[in-house]
């Protein structure tokens, strides 16, 4: 909205001004706590701290392109029971900001008292990639910029590489990058509430007239991403179609579901696979065998992968936390990003694109799937 | 403790037995794990039959049965009645279909039809195995009962709830009760007047002390479940006071709004505050219509009527809000006429009539005092064309249906019109004549011959107007000649349709309506005055076109049905409900959202889904949504399923 803040600031100051705006949230009462990533102590990671003393602000690394966990997740964590009583000031990124947003009409979590603050995101790096990246010696911040730069970068983890939904839109104030030169930065407030919190830091200079060339720039850096992601979905494709294809990509799953543990949308308390359903009486492993004369184990791999995804792919933000915390660099997000993918449009759904679209589960349409004949 | 299953192959005759290797199946199945029992029979459903799953009950000391016979639709109640006499708990005992699944579709496959009988079993044995013992549910019952519509099915209906003991609503849109019979002139095939059959009703409803009587009344909200309904009613206030009015009409000459009068349908018009019909037929009062008065209509504040009323009869207080619990309800909303536009481009002439039209000028309440005069010019009209089915029975261009009363009432207005215009000519134009009903041949030969009534059978094809007359031009079939009258009138016995407003009301209430709009019934033949909807019942010509007697009869029929209900002190309901495992949910609602019944909340405070298992069918909605099965339908739950999908993939997997 054009009645709304929009600053600019040279690209060096980024870090500087976002954590001072955070500061001085916190110091003037705006907010009582920052949710944001540090440093991890081995330096190697990020990952998302709650901060309420001001004083602690200077050890955000706020734009650190790594995601050890879902932003999401630690947002359903905070607020399911109980939403926010005091304000929170939130950086996140556009996939865990619609994560949020599909939680939230989930009823997993609530978005009162939360100010959401997200960027233009070109991407993150796997947990492992990025704490190699920084033991190299190499700046993960300055693969940023190359990244703005419209390079492609093969260390960037894949759904990343493809991501056409990297412009954040439901939050308060978006960090910007399009629109604007490599070597400045921008502070865009969407709402009313992200307007005020920008209004406590007087710094900054007007960022007069972008509205034209931040359109452009996102158009342009869009249709690049979806181009990627075409070509990502068809070699994908080739892969795991058929029973035998895809029993032969997740052949190397150890059924250690890490990837439901971690991702954002997988709500469950108690996953249906992990319950008593699951739990056979010794004769029934020999009755499968039998049948077959002879059974993988552990039973029900592929099964659970199925379901899961029946489960959680229309809601699915392709946010990738479950291919980084695949052991065996199964390509578990690309195949659920696929899935998710065809499955939403089809009811013309995007998950986390806005509260106002019921998740699809929910809803009843009269004139919904049609029968396609049996050809 | 061990199951003790025993398993009863019904032969069916030789419905099942044709296709089955009955005795076959009794020997795979006696050494299945968990069975102690297997036996087959002719007819297990018989006396003999079950008899021998009695003895065996008693002499196994069995946990559960294993009925293998027709659906459950039809024997799952008797068996497990027998169960519950023979002290095992009825709900471990389930049916396995090896009729309609099985022996019927696989006939002169042996070998197919007795491996998949086996297959049905066995599922059937496992999922026996995890069947709880349950207690039906005790619903309250709230003994109060709601009925749609004032007019005579309603006010039958209420009279006889009442006449029982029960307090009645009676809801009516209108500011009268009677509905459409106030508007009629006589009835066939008494030839008494209307308003006397009316009035006698309406009498006797006002009288009775049990009915609450709410006219200009709609409902606007409706929760809950059989014997538990919570109904939102709202009530628009009088805005006239009858007890200061002292009718000067002095606020009817104020009123700036003029509409068409709905109870002349359209015949003249009238003001926004007029003359209306009173509590009984030949009263009359003057009343407020809110949906004429421009305060409704466009939020405007005139005070016209007011200002000039000097016994201070005339406010306008907001409208009443009523919230009520009811055990049943009663919709009895009547019924319409086709719009007559939908049939000739000469529906505007005005003397064009519909049949309702054409009653209103026969009645000596009506605009003419009941004098036949046509609308155009106020003159007697001497040739009257009557045209039947106008719009019925036409499934190309309107309603395949036959609207049942329409050849009745023409000849009884052509008769009367005829008793009252001695000289006139009244013809008839008829496809068929319907008059199936007591005495109604002998009223129509009688008439026909005593009034000199024309009839013709054939169809108009045009009505047009030419210069004083109306040209009428058809065909009689019969002689095989063109007809052409030059008429003076014209009245359409249009098509009978269900009330404006009936499909909004149907969705409110969550009853179903036929493709036309009327109320669906549960049943056509076995279930005539109930709907799907356990605890809302039908009355008249919401539920299809009738006259009469048969609206009184469905009205009587549904009052009959809710006595039988109340007769009982309690509700008892299946126990087979959803269930929640409130360690395992997360509370985000997909049960709520998938219930057709609103039977699954999610609690605010706990997060948790809460099923309300009064208003459970058990149908499983929600727990096919439920990603982490947390919500579960007692005995058929996840564990239950996997178990008999499992027998199956065993018996059928295909070996690469």
């Amino acid at each position: 909205m054009a009645s709304h803040k929009w600053i600019k600031f040279p690209a060096e100051n980024r870090d500087a001004v976002v954590k001072e705006l955070l500061k001085s949230l916190l110091e003037k009462g705006v907010v009582s706590g920052v949710v944001a990533p540090s440093t991890l102590p081995s330096g190697a990671s990020a990952a998302q701290s709650l901060i309420t003393d001001p004083a602690m602000i200077d050890q955000l690394n706020p734009f650190a392109p790594v995601m050890a966990v879902s932003t999401a997740k630690i947002l359903s964590q905070m607020t399911r029971i109980k939403p926010m009583t005091k304000k929170v000031a939130v950086l996140l990124r556009p996939c865990e900001l619609r994560a949020t947003i599909e939680l939230t009409k989930l009823k997993q979590a609530n978005l009162e008292n939360l100010l959401l603050i997200s960027m233009d995101c070109a991407g993150a790096f796997s947990v492992k990639t990025y704490a190699s990246l920084v033991q190299e010696g190499e700046d993960p911040m300055g693969l940023e910029a190359k990244l703005f730069g419209g390079e492609e970068d093969p260390l960037l983890r894949p759904v990343c590489q493809g991501c056409e939904w990297s412009v954040p839109e439901n939050c308060d104030i978006v960090i910007a990058k399009h629109g604007l030169g490599a070597d400045q930065y921008g502070c865009i407030a969407l709402t009313d509430q992200g307007d005020e919190a920008l209004g406590v830091v007087g710094n900054g200079e007007a960022w007069e007239g972008g509205e034209e060339a931040r359109n452009t720039a996102v158009q342009k850096w869009n249709e690049a991403k979806i181009a990627k992601r075409d070509a990502q979905f068809a070699e994908l494709k080739e892969k795991v179609s058929g029973i035998d294809n895809l029993l032969k990509i997740y052949a190397m799953c150890i059924n250690c579901h890490n990837c439901m543990t971690v991702c954002p949308i997988c709500f469950c308390k108690e996953c249906f696979f992990n319950s008593a359903v699951f739990e056979f009486e010794s004769d029934r492993f020999m009755d499968w065998s039998g049948a077959k004369g002879g059974l993988r184990l552990p039973t029900d791999t592929l099964l659970f992968h199925i379901g899961r995804m029946n489960h959680m792919s229309t809601s699915c933000v392709a946010c990738g936390m479950c291919q980084d915390a695949c052991p065996n660099e199964v390509p578990v997000a690309q195949i659920f990003k696929m899935v998710g993918y065809n499955t939403q449009k089809r009811f013309d759904y995007v998950a986390g694109r806005s509260l106002d679209e019921p998740v699809l589960l929910t809803q009843f349409r009269e004139d919904e799937l049609h029968e396609i004949g049996g050809e | 403790m061990k199951p003790r299953i025993g398993v009863f192959v019904c032969h069916c005759g030789l419905n099942i037995a044709a296709s089955v290797e009955v005795s076959e199946v009794v020997k795979a199945i006696k050494d299945y794990p968990g069975v102690v029992h297997a036996q087959d029979y002719i007819y297990m459903c018989s006396d003999p039959g079950q008899n021998l799953v009695r003895k065996a009950i008693r002499e196994h000391n069995l946990t559960g049965l294993v009925m293998s016979n027709c659906s459950p639709s039809l024997h799952e109640r008797t068996f497990r009645n027998l169960a519950k006499s023979e002290g095992l708990n009825p709900y471990l005992v389930e049916v396995a279909n090896i009729r309609e699944y099985c022996s019927w579709p696989h006939q002169g496959d042996k070998e197919t039809a007795t491996k998949k009988a086996l297959t049905i079993i066995k599922a059937t044995i496992e999922r026996v195995k995890r069947n709880q013992a349950l207690t039906p549910l005790v619903v309250p019952l709230q003994k109060r009962v709601l009925v749609l519509g004032g007019g005579v099915a309603g006010m039958q209906t209420a009279l006889d709830i009442a006449e029982g003991g029960y307090p009645v609503t009676i809801l009516e849109k209108q500011a009268y009760l009677g509905g459409r019979v106030r508007q009629l002139d006589h009835t066939f095939v008494t030839m008494e007047k209307a308003k006397d059959l009316a009035g006698e009703m309406i009498d006797r409803t006002l009288a009775q002390p049990n009915i609450e009587v709410l006219t200009t009344a709609q409902i606007e909200g409706i929760s809950g479940y059989v014997g538990n309904f919570e109904v939102q009613i709202r009530r628009q206030s009088d805005w006239v006071d009858p007890e200061k009015c002292n009718g000067c009409e002095a606020c009817i000459k104020a009123c700036p709004v003029e509409v068409p009068s709905t109870f002349d349908r359209g015949l003249v018009m009238r003001k926004a505050i007029d003359w209306t019909p009173g509590a009984r037929p030949g009263e009359k009062r003057v009343f407020l219509d809110h949906q004429a008065c421009v305060r409704v209509t466009r939020q405007e504040s005139c005070t016209a009527c007011q200002e000039v009323c000097d016994q201070g009869a005339i406010t306008y207080p907001e409208d009443e809000q009523i919230t009520q619990m009811y055990g049943a309800i009663v919709v009895a909303t009547g019924h319409d006429l086709y719009r007559k536009s939908a049939l000739t481009e000469y529906a505007t002439d005005p003397d064009v009539l519909d049949a309702l039209q054409f009653e209103r000028l026969l009645s000596e309440d009506g605009p003419t005092g009941g004098k036949v005069l046509r609308p155009s010019d106020g003159k007697e009209p001497k040739e009257v064309v009557f045209v039947q089915c106008a719009g019925s029975r036409d499934p190309d261009k309107h309603f395949p249906y036959c609207s049942k009363i329409c050849c009745m009432y023409t000849c009884k207005e052509a008769r009367r019109y005829k008793e009252k215009v001695p000289d006139g000519q009244a013809y008839v134009f008829f496809i068929d004549v319907r008059s199936t009903g007591k005495g109604y041949e002998e009223f129509v030969k009688e008439s026909v011959q005593k009034e000199r009534l024309l009839y013709l059978k054939g169809k108009v094809s045009k009505i047009a107007r030419q210069g004083d007359k109306l040209l009428v031009l058809g065909g009689d079939t019969i002689t095989g000649h063109r007809v052409e009258i030059e008429a003076d009138l014209v009245v359409l016995a249009m098509a009978t349709v269900p009330s404006p407003g009936a499909k909004e009301l149907a969705r409110l209430l969550n009853v179903n309506t036929d493709p036309y709009g009327f109320i669906q019934e549960a049943h056509p033949k076995l279930a005539p005055v109930e709907t799907l909807t356990a605890g809302i019942y039908l009355a008249g010509t919401s539920q299809a076109p009738k006259d009469i007697p048969h609206a009184i009869y469905q009205a009587s029929g549904a009052a009959s049905k809710i006595l039988s209900l109340f007769s009982r002190k309690e509700l008892i309901h299946e126990p087979l409900v959803a269930h929640v495992d409130t360690e395992i949910c997360a509370g985000c609602g997909y049960c709520h959202d998938n219930c057709a019944y609103q039977a699954v909340s999610v609690d605010p405070i706990l997060k948790k889904a809460v099923v309300n298992e009064a208003l459970c069918e058990g149908c499983g909605a929600c727990a096919t949504a439920c990603p982490s099965g947390a919500i579960q339908v007692k005995n058929l739950d996840s564990k239950q399923v996997f178990d008999m999908i499992s027998v199956v993939t065993k018996d059928y997997a295909l070996r690469p």
